[in-house]
């Protein structure tokens, strides 16, 4: 090719992006804000997984109205204060639809003045803390903030009936972390607990990150409890189970969706068994058109899915769908979720049909799974 | 439960005190809080594990490679960082030390990811798990035996190379005066790197029993593991290698007191509290003395 034909060649190109890029400046982003680095890093990580596989689904699928979709991480490290600079910098982002986040209740307390405010649909798809739904209204009473994860006061009022009528425990020992997620569960469960009858031996507390618990475990190991509520992550809760085991206790374990994960088992070894959780997401129990999904995410991240991702999922795949019926204005948007508010136009996502009552939160209900010979297996006997 | 307690106390304290050593090791030698120690510690337990896992060595020999490796990268780090900045103003080299702190976990989690990741059990010698003592309330693991075994040797060969022999004098020399050592011929930067190989390898010696231990190992591991040994350091009076292995001890049982009877909320609170006396009523620390007779 001559250099006058390259030249004309350029040139044809520079003009056909000119002519094209009306098109191509309507971008479709997903905020995803997860910590993505520091000690939580591995919930950032489930959260990313999830939206990741949804987003390659949809862009294989051929975008959204042909355009691609595209996501944007922020980073917040689980912290409040991170999380409340990181909120205005994705309200900034014109060409973000929504925000998938944030991963820790206290996080997402940080950041959710910011999206009230300036108008930025958000589904957090784990943070469970009950305050949060009392504060994303803006003034016209309209809700920005939703999640399709349950509540700490739903899964601590469940466990305290399951345990007692289930399993049959009478002396608990409690053990949460210093947190908002933490404390809201466990006082929700402990509030129940005198309702039903269960003797509670003590309570112990802890900070995200500890590593030794044997001092604490050692304490609780004198009211002679035959149960061990955990009331945190699994991290520290796998920890705890097998520092309870080293020193001799055997007792039943349980806590809510903070437990699961693999690396439950993995860390916990052998007193990982004999744990019951209440899940959002069971796999078992999972629609049909999930199976496929679950399938290709095992095979892709090498690792069972985990309730964080397959909310996660669902929670991209419900700003998609919005985008799809509304466009990608944000109030619209908005409206479009505000308006999956019965069982009749619920989102049918893999972790069941959700959807979302008037002040943001859904209407799911919980399922129990234990770890039995270093597995999760549903419990076998579920309460609704 | 006061036994208990006790054991737990000293099982946390003794590896407090083999990742205090390093820190004070280098303080005596250099004046430097090398705050990147802590994250030798996580390095060794890392290297360890995916030697195992990657290399499919046994257990004992994986711990060879990791503290040889912890070595070179102790060695690596003065050179890189430290030594440019030997005669730069003290802060500025404390600064550099964080800077490597966090620039060491950061490298950690790039290669190994952020998940915590269990200790490879089938690897470990299968008494580990074992009770070794259970007498009525009171329960005593081999594997507690074992870290308490490994660093009190450690220790005590530590302290046998400090005082007994050349390059231990050559040690002290330096902690003394480094000018006056250089001008009798002591190699100021060999016995350096050699001060920092050996506490490396004590760190990495702690890192890999806290991951056995715990079953756990992340990248960021390092940073609070690094702060309470610091603390111990501290307590102990920093500069002194026998005040770091008392500090790390006193510490670990304060913890497990403090967690135990007080308010386990207040775990790291009473640990630092107790620092915190210490240098209000002894501000050279438990054993440290006030004048530049250190290490």
């Amino acid at each position: 090719m001559s250099a006058k034909k390259w030249t004309k060649a350029v040139l044809a190109a520079c003009l056909l992006v000119l002519i094209c890029s009306p098109a191509w400046a309507q971008k479709i982003k997903i905020a995803v804000a997860a910590p993505l680095t520091g000690p939580a890093a591995s919930y950032g990580e489930n959260i990313k997984s999830g939206v990741e596989t949804k987003v390659e689904e949809i862009n294989a699928a051929g975008g959204i109205n042909g355009v691609m979709v595209e996501v944007a991480y922020f980073d917040e490290l689980c912290e409040p204060r991170e999380a409340a600079v990181v909120a205005p910098r994705i309200v900034g982002d014109k060409d973000i639809v929504g925000v998938v986040g944030h991963v820790c209740s206290s996080a997402h307390l940080a950041a959710l003045p910011t999206y009230v405010r300036m108008g930025m649909p958000v589904i957090s798809p784990t943070a469970t803390n009950v305050t949060i739904s009392q504060q994303n209204k803006d003034n016209q009473g309209r809700v920005w903030s939703f999640r399709n994860v349950y509540l700490d006061d739903y899964q601590g009022y469940f466990l305290a009936h399951y345990v007692k009528d289930v399993l049959g425990l009478e002396r608990i020992a409690v053990f949460y972390e210093n947190n908002d997620y933490g404390i809201g569960l466990k006082n929700a469960f402990v509030a129940e607990a005198k309702n039903v009858g269960l003797a509670i031996v003590g309570e112990e507390g802890y900070v995200k990150g500890a590593t030794d618990f044997a001092p604490q475990l050692t304490r609780l190991r004198g009211g002679n409890p035959d149960g061990l509520f955990i009331s945190g992550y699994y991290n520290e809760g796998a920890l705890i189970a097998a520092q309870a085991g080293n020193l001799g206790m055997d007792v039943v374990k349980f806590g809510a969706d903070g437990l699961d994960n693999v690396d439950y088992i993995n860390l916990g070894g052998d007193a990982a068994n004999n744990t019951y959780m209440t899940v959002p997401f069971l796999a078992e129990a999972a629609p049909e058109q999930a199976q496929d999904f679950i399938k290709k995410f095992e095979e892709k991240y090498q690792r069972d899915l985990d309730w964080m991702s397959a909310n996660a999922y669902d929670a991209a795949g419900k700003f998609a769908a919005a985008v799809a019926a509304v466009g990608t204005d944000r109030t619209a948007i908005r409206d479009y979720l505000a308006g999956i508010n019965s069982l009749e136009n619920a989102y049918i996502g893999i972790t069941g049909a959700t959807y979302f009552s008037e002040i943001g939160d859904p209407e799911k209900s919980a399922f129990v799974k234990m770890v039995n010979d270093g597995a999760f297996t549903a419990a076998p006997k579920q309460m609704q | 439960m006061l036994e208990q307690q006790l054991i737990n106390g000293l099982t946390l304290g003794l590896i407090y005190a083999l990742i205090a050593v390093g820190y004070t090791m280098v303080y005596g030698v250099i004046q430097l809080i090398n705050f990147a120690h802590g994250e030798i510690y996580m390095l060794g337990a890392f290297f360890c594990v995916t030697f195992i896992t990657a290399a499919g060595m046994p257990f004992y020999v994986a711990i060879l490679m990791a503290i040889i490796c912890c070595m070179l990268c102790g060695i690596l780090l003065d050179i890189i960082a430290y030594r440019p900045l030997r005669k730069a103003p003290r802060l500025a080299a404390l600064i550099t030390a964080i800077g490597m702190s966090i620039f060491l976990q950061n490298v950690a989690l790039i290669i190994w990811g952020s998940r915590s990741r269990p200790f490879p059990q089938a690897a470990l010698p299968s008494f580990f798990r074992e009770k070794a003592l259970v007498m009525g309330d009171v329960s005593l693991t081999w594997l507690q035996l074992f870290i308490f075994a490994v660093a009190i040797i450690m220790m005590i060969g530590l302290y046998l190379t400090i005082n007994k022999t050349r390059i231990g004098t050559a040690m002290r020399a330096l902690a003394q005066n480094k000018t006056a050592a250089s001008l009798m011929g002591i190699n100021v930067n060999y016995v350096i790197s050699f001060t920092f190989a050996l506490g490396s390898a004590m760190g990495a010696v702690a890192g890999i029993l806290v991951s056995v231990y715990y079953n756990t190992l992340y990248p960021t591991m390092g940073y609070t593991a690094g702060v309470k040994a610091f603390a111990a350091a501290v307590l102990g009076g920093i500069g002194s290698v026998p005040g770091a292995m008392v500090g790390g001890v006193v510490l670990g049982v304060a913890e497990a007191l403090g967690a135990g009877y007080v308010s386990s909320l207040y775990r790291d609170g009473v640990a630092y509290a107790v620092m915190i006396a210490v240098i209000i009523f002894r501000p050279s620390g438990i054993l440290g003395r006030s004048v530049v007779d250190k290490a």
